[in-house]
């Protein structure tokens, strides 16, 4: 029985701790640091939190940790928190006050403790460069990578599949690395190549190709969230595609990934910053902007400055940083306090737009009307009384012109730039807006290296740095991991997203560490990596589903074989252009507008937004270039799970859905690809025999040949299309992709050979990579 | 119901004689094994899963005023607000509390509507909403409801989501998520649109947001095809199409067998759900089977697309096994000026009182409002503040609004909460229910605990309530 008299003298181990303990330590103890504080030292205690100190020795009522007990204060509601523990008695806030009116004396061997939570997580250890393991199977490797891979299959008695044949090969290594399909010309010339290089020089060719950059660029539009518009309700169309072209630009030369970072955390800092440079910065620009009416700009600022760093988080730590916005990572040694010292790193911008030109050069006639305006107004100087309003008549009118041409020719996108004095930060009690904890300076987590020792208070370019800095053991990992999924469906470390505490192990520790280290020593050289996956034995295996494998790795995590993996959104689309011979292959530009069903634009709060086909190229341009608006996305994308682009997406999900069958067969573009396919077919060989036509279309989807029983199931269906005489149920429309070309075909006819392309163009193999 | 498209006689007699749930296809139940069949049906992700608790309710429709409509002028009569009105208001009420447009020094606004009390409860409604008012007994209404934001994107996101931000799936598509869905020819959330423009928010507030897309709502479009590339192309007979459907299914068979991919077994029940769509979808928009007292009822006009309509589709829907449908009604974002509480309301209203009456007498008197839990309400409501423009308004206000319940297990004739006598705040801090409050009892009566209903997603766990909810003990039956 605790009584208090005036007279005793507590005693802080024996009267206070156990109470502590019992009520505090759950949130505020070694595991858990809510609000950052922790009372499981008296120190600590005294210390306190995001808050401020919680015990004034010797002011209980100057003590926040009395008032949050006792349930009095303003900013705290009653501790512990009513639905989590029970409340403290009388007792024991007695005890407290007492404790704290007599000095809050503590032993003076308790130290402060300092709170490191998973700090032994392999994660977050050194990246070590393993031997390449011993193999039986000596003639398998082709490269280290397959060491790894082969090791542990050897280990489990598991043979990896054999290599996939040729066409398979060629059509799988260029949708992975430039995102279209090998032209039958592509297939037959790998196919018949007898050089031991043959695989290599194609590799070479794709990884030269403008294509990687558009295939890896989209990838990286995931992680950076891009899209062309605010997103939120008013969703405002908003220039990024400059920003857009230059991630496709650094992928095609080759930008060390360091530089790459550098550029867009930081592009606006850099010492004669280019305006290549300026538009890279636009990487954290690709957040979201509220311009709802009554909205709190300052609020959503803030809340763009959260994406920012859990978007930071994600894609080079691999962690959830983003969770430490409201109170301590729950799992992963990320305080909140820390998280807002990244926030102060990335809260420091205004966020100008730049204006800059649509496309080099600018066209003369611009040049010409700017000279003569500046010679106008030159003249107007010099000039008095009445030939003075002439003259002004004649510069206005110079002016509306150059002001059109310049609205013509230029167009502004967004980027950052360093505020001279910095914002004050301070921490978000509880993650809630205004912020109203304490004030932090920038930093970067503490679990991890070092800073170097003159910086004090980090900027973008610091962080940038420390990023990509060789003792960072979370980037490489995490970025050679994101590399391994895109070719393999899975990463090594399947939470790809994830590398802390609550993710799951590596499959291959020793070959992520292999990966990484490679990475580093390389400069961050990207196509080199790529280069040794595909090129690897494990990528290039058969991706047949043996039955043994079923039973021990039905989800190939080992990677005895390669996984048929179906294609992404843009790709599907790519490829059916690209098969009827209509893509548009021209690089980067203003975002386009495809073909989609009408009253897509209405079901927002926009309805009279709208959205006119391209007639022209454009119509048929790679689908990454499709404009993307954030509250009515492109259905044919999101219905393959192409990211919403709100936050960043490291992983897409591969859906299978009833919707996807319905666009692939209905939806007007792929129907005119179909169109176009049979157009094209029945143009090339108009005199050749219907098996020759059916094979020759079966080839230019699926770039190999059809076995028997493919054909006959497609030559009963050619056979009852032509028995079907039957006038068509509505007159059929011509698209605009074959109206140009179009031959001198009957009705009938194009009706069959368009059912016959819609057939192939809707199977499994035609949209998934095998 | 008899089928009047020729599609779909073709497809039951050839097609899907074989099928089991979303399994099936001449061709592939020809190459498989039964081995294969099993395995595909415990794959499939909108198959029926046994929910946590006995459910009261097997469909959710959700009648949603988007824009907030004002409980002040429907629900919530304020004898003092009118006592007081043009008044500034007292500042007690106000402090520390911010509003979207109201500037400083707000004027109280009293309501020019007349209200009576109606039914056995007792409740108290507008004249407004006379075919509400005739069902007082038949429904619970709530006029303490709180949400977090007071801008209409983000709040219309908590009420169908739980959570501010983009990117988390809607209640719907938690709901299938949980439960599945009987129902193999039509998706199983469906949503439907009326009124001027669509919801601010857009298609996020139908989304799966993390959860694998087939649990995303499908817009039940008013003009052109119901369902999204839903109509066979222009020029191609229905015989062409089935021959092209019966092809694909073929190949992709002989497809499965060389790479073994059980993906494929998918894909080809997904072309044949497809399939039934495109037959099950027109029959199931096309109202002439609908009888004249029917459409009366509801105040349809056939041929033109109006929330009657949607609500009228709505129970089409329910009988159709359908699991959760979500009606949006646009434009009750009256804060005066152009959109104001005197001519708009009314127009609203009009809009939307009978058909949502006609909404659950029909569902009664074919025995579906018990299994069927119908909630209307908006995403907040509006401030006993008026906004000083050239007609009468509001300002959004998200500490007190009013929405009612029907059906699905919930128990009728009853008013939860009483407002202060400003209608500022609850008149008791314990009346206070929180969209989640909402959202966690719904899921309750689908037979779902909102605290096990969750997904991992970037390391953790969510859930449609986030941190909060608590199930209204007072609302369930």
């Amino acid at each position: 029985m605790n009584s208090v008299s005036a007279e005793s003298i507590i005693d802080y181990e024996t009267q206070i701790k156990p109470i502590l303990a019992a009520h505090c330590y759950q949130c505020h103890g070694a595991d858990n640091q809510e609000s950052d504080l922790r009372l499981d030292t008296a120190l600590n205690a005294i210390t306190g939190g995001v808050n401020g100190t919680s015990i004034e020795p010797g002011k209980p009522g100057m003590s926040l940790l009395l008032s949050a007990i006792s349930g009095t204060s303003e900013d705290i509601s009653i501790m512990p928190p009513e639905d989590e523990a029970k409340s403290l008695s009388d007792e024991q806030i007695a005890l407290i006050t007492t404790w704290i009116k007599q000095g809050a004396v503590h032993p003076k061997g308790e130290l402060e403790a300092i709170a490191i939570k998973g700090k032994d997580h392999w994660a977050f250890q050194p990246i070590v460069r393993h031997a390449l393991p011993e193999v039986t199977q000596r003639d398998w490797p082709i490269n280290p990578i397959d060491h790894f891979i082969l090791s542990q299959l050897e280990e489990r008695s598991i043979s990896p599949s054999r290599e996939a044949n040729r066409t398979t090969l060629i059509r799988r290594v260029s949708l992975d690395l430039i995102g279209l399909p090998p032209t039958l010309a592509e297939v037959e010339a790998f196919v018949n190549d007898p050089a031991e290089d043959a695989f290599e020089r194609l590799v070479n060719r794709l990884l030269a190709s403008p294509h990687y950059g558009e295939r890896w660029g989209r990838h990286w539009l995931d992680l950076a969230r891009y899209a062309d518009s605010d997103g939120y309700t008013n969703d405002q169309p908003k220039v990024m595609w400059k920003y857009r072209d230059w991630v496709i630009d650094a992928l095609n030369q080759n930008m060390s990934f360091d530089q790459f970072t550098l550029e867009q955390f930081a592009g606006d800092m850099l010492p004669n910053a280019t305006t290549d440079q300026l538009v890279a910065s636009g990487f954290h620009r690709n957040t979201q902007i509220n311009r709802e009416g009554g909205s709190d700009a300052e609020q959503y600022r803030t809340v763009a400055v959260n994406d920012r760093v859990s978007t930071t988080g994600i894609v080079y730590l691999g962690l959830t940083v983003g969770c430490a916005k409201c109170h301590n990572h729950k799992f992963d040694p990320v305080s909140q306090k820390e998280y807002y010292q990244l926030f102060a790193i990335l809260n420091n911008q205004s966020e100008p737009t730049h204006t800059l030109p649509v496309s080099e050069p600018v066209p003369a006639d611009y040049q010409q009307v700017s000279a003569q305006l500046s010679e106008a107004e030159q003249l107007l100087k010099k000039s008095i009384d009445e030939a003075k309003k002439d003259q002004q008549i004649k510069v206005d009118a110079l002016k509306k012109q150059r002001d059109a041409l310049k609205k013509q020719y230029y167009t502004s996108t967004y980027i950052m730039r360093e505020l001279p004095n910095p914002r004050e930060t301070r921490v978000f009690i509880r993650g809630e807006y205004p912020a109203k904890g304490k004030i932090v300076k920038s930093n970067v987590p503490a679990f991890l290296h070092d800073l170097p020792a003159d910086i004090e208070e980090p900027n973008r370019i610091d962080l940038a740095r420390w990023l990509t800095s060789s003792d960072n053991p979370l980037t490489p990992r995490v970025t050679m991991n994101r590399l391994w999924q895109r070719y393999f469906g899975t990463g090594i470390v399947e939470t790809e997203n994830d590398f802390g505490t609550q993710g799951s192990l590596p499959s291959h520790p020793k070959l992520l560490d292999w990966l990484a280290s490679e990475f580093v020593n390389t400069g961050f050289d990207m196509k080199r990596m790529h280069k040794l996956i595909v090129t690897s034995s494990s990528y290039r295996q058969s991706s047949y589903a043996r039955p043994e494998l079923h039973e021990i790795d039905p989800n190939n995590r080992l990677i005895a074989r390669q996984s048929r993996l179906r294609l992404d959104a843009e790709l599907i689309r790519d490829s059916a252009l690209h098969t009827a011979g209509v893509l548009t292959t021209k690089l980067k530009g203003p975002s386009v507008h495809p073909p989609q069903p009408a009253g897509v634009m209405k079901l927002t709060r926009n309805p009279n937004r709208r959205w006119t086909a391209s007639q022209s190229e454009d119509r048929f341009r790679r689908t990454m270039y499709t404009y993307f608006w954030r509250s009515t996305p492109y259905p044919f994308l999101r219905t393959f799970d192409s990211p919403e682009s709100n936050t960043s997406c490291t992983r897409r999900n591969r859906s299978n859905t009833p919707l996807q069958a319905l666009t692939l067969l209905n939806e007007e573009g792929f129907v005119e690809a179909a169109q176009t396919l049979a157009v094209r077919v029945l143009s090339e060989m108009p005199n050749a025999s219907n098996q020759d036509k059916l094979q020759y279309t079966f080839q230019l989807c699926l770039k190999r040949e059809p076995n028997a029983q493919e054909m006959t199931a497609l030559t009963s269906l050619l056979e009852a299309e032509l028995k079907d005489t039957s006038p068509a149920a509505s007159p059929v429309q011509r698209y605009i992709g074959v109206q140009s070309t179009l031959p001198n075909v009957d009705e009938a006819e194009l009706m069959t050979w368009t059912t016959i392309a819609r057939t192939l163009l809707n199977l499994d193999e035609f949209i998934t990579r095998e | 119901m008899p089928s009047s498209n020729p599609l779909d006689n073709i497809v039951r007699r050839d097609f899907l004689q074989n099928c089991g749930l979303g399994l099936g296809g001449i061709a592939l139940s020809a190459l498989l094994g039964d081995e294969a069949k099993s395995e595909q049906t415990q794959t499939n992700p909108l198959m029926p899963k046994s929910p946590h608790h006995e459910p009261k309710a097997k469909a959710v429709i959700q009648l949603f005023m988007a824009g907030g409509p004002s409980q002040l002028e429907l629900f919530d009569y304020k004898p003092k607000l009118v006592e007081l009105d043009g008044q500034v208001v007292p500042q007690s009420y106000i402090e520390g509390k911010r509003f979207a447009f109201l500037k400083k020094d707000p004027k109280l606004l009293g309501t020019r509507r007349k209200f009576k009390q109606y039914g056995e409860s007792g409740a108290e409604i507008s004249e407004l909403l006379p075919y509400t008012a005739k069902m007082a007994d038949e429904i619970a209404i709530i006029k303490t409801m709180k949400t977090d934001n007071f801008n209409h994107g983000p709040a219309k996101l908590i009420a169908q989501t739980g959570h501010q931000e983009f990117g988390h799936p809607s209640m719907g598509a938690w709901t299938l998520y949980g439960l599945g869905t009987h129902n193999r020819d039509m998706p199983g959330y469906v949503v439907l649109q009326s009124g001027n423009r669509g919801p601010r928010g857009g298609a996020y507030l139908w989304s799966n947001g993390f959860l694998p897309s087939i649990y995303q709502g499908v817009p039940l479009r008013s003009q052109g095809d119901p369902i999204l590339n839903l109509n066979t192309p222009a020029g191609f007979s229905d015989n062409r199409q089935r021959r092209a459907m019966e092809a694909i299914s073929q190949l992709n068979g002989i497809r499965h067998d060389t790479t073994g991919d059980d993906e494929i077994t998918t894909r080809i029940a997904n072309y044949e759900m497809a399939f039934r769509m495109q037959s099950t979808a027109p029959d199931l928009v096309d109202l002439s089977q609908e009888s004249q007292t029917t459409l009366d009822a509801y105040g349809v006009t056939p041929g033109k697309a109006s929330f009657a309509k949607n609500c009228l589709l709505a129970r089409r829907l329910v009988e159709q096994g359908v699991r959760f449908i979500t009606l949006y009604h646009t434009d009750w974002d009256h804060h005066g000026g152009g959109e104001n509480l005197e001519e708009h309301l009314d127009q609203r209203c009009k809009e939307t009182d009978q058909p949502a009456y006609a909404l659950i007498q029909d569902l009664k008197q074919r025995g579906l409002l018990d299994d069927t839990l119908v909630i209307w309400g908006g995403e907040f409501g509006r401030t006993p503040m008026g906004e000083v423009r050239k007609s009468i308004g509001r300002d959004h206000h998200i500490e007190n609004y009013s929405i009612w319940c029907a059906g699905g297990g919930i128990k009728p004739g009853q008013t939860i909460g009483q407002t202060d006598e400003l209608g500022f705040y609850p008149q008791e801090e314990k009346d206070r229910i929180h969209v989640h409050d909402l959202q966690a009892t719904a899921l309750h009566l689908l037979g779902l605990d909102h605290l096990r209903l969750t997904h991992k997603h970037q390391g953790r766990d969510f859930r449609l309530t986030d941190v909060g909810g608590n199930v209204i003990d007072q609302l369930v039956s």
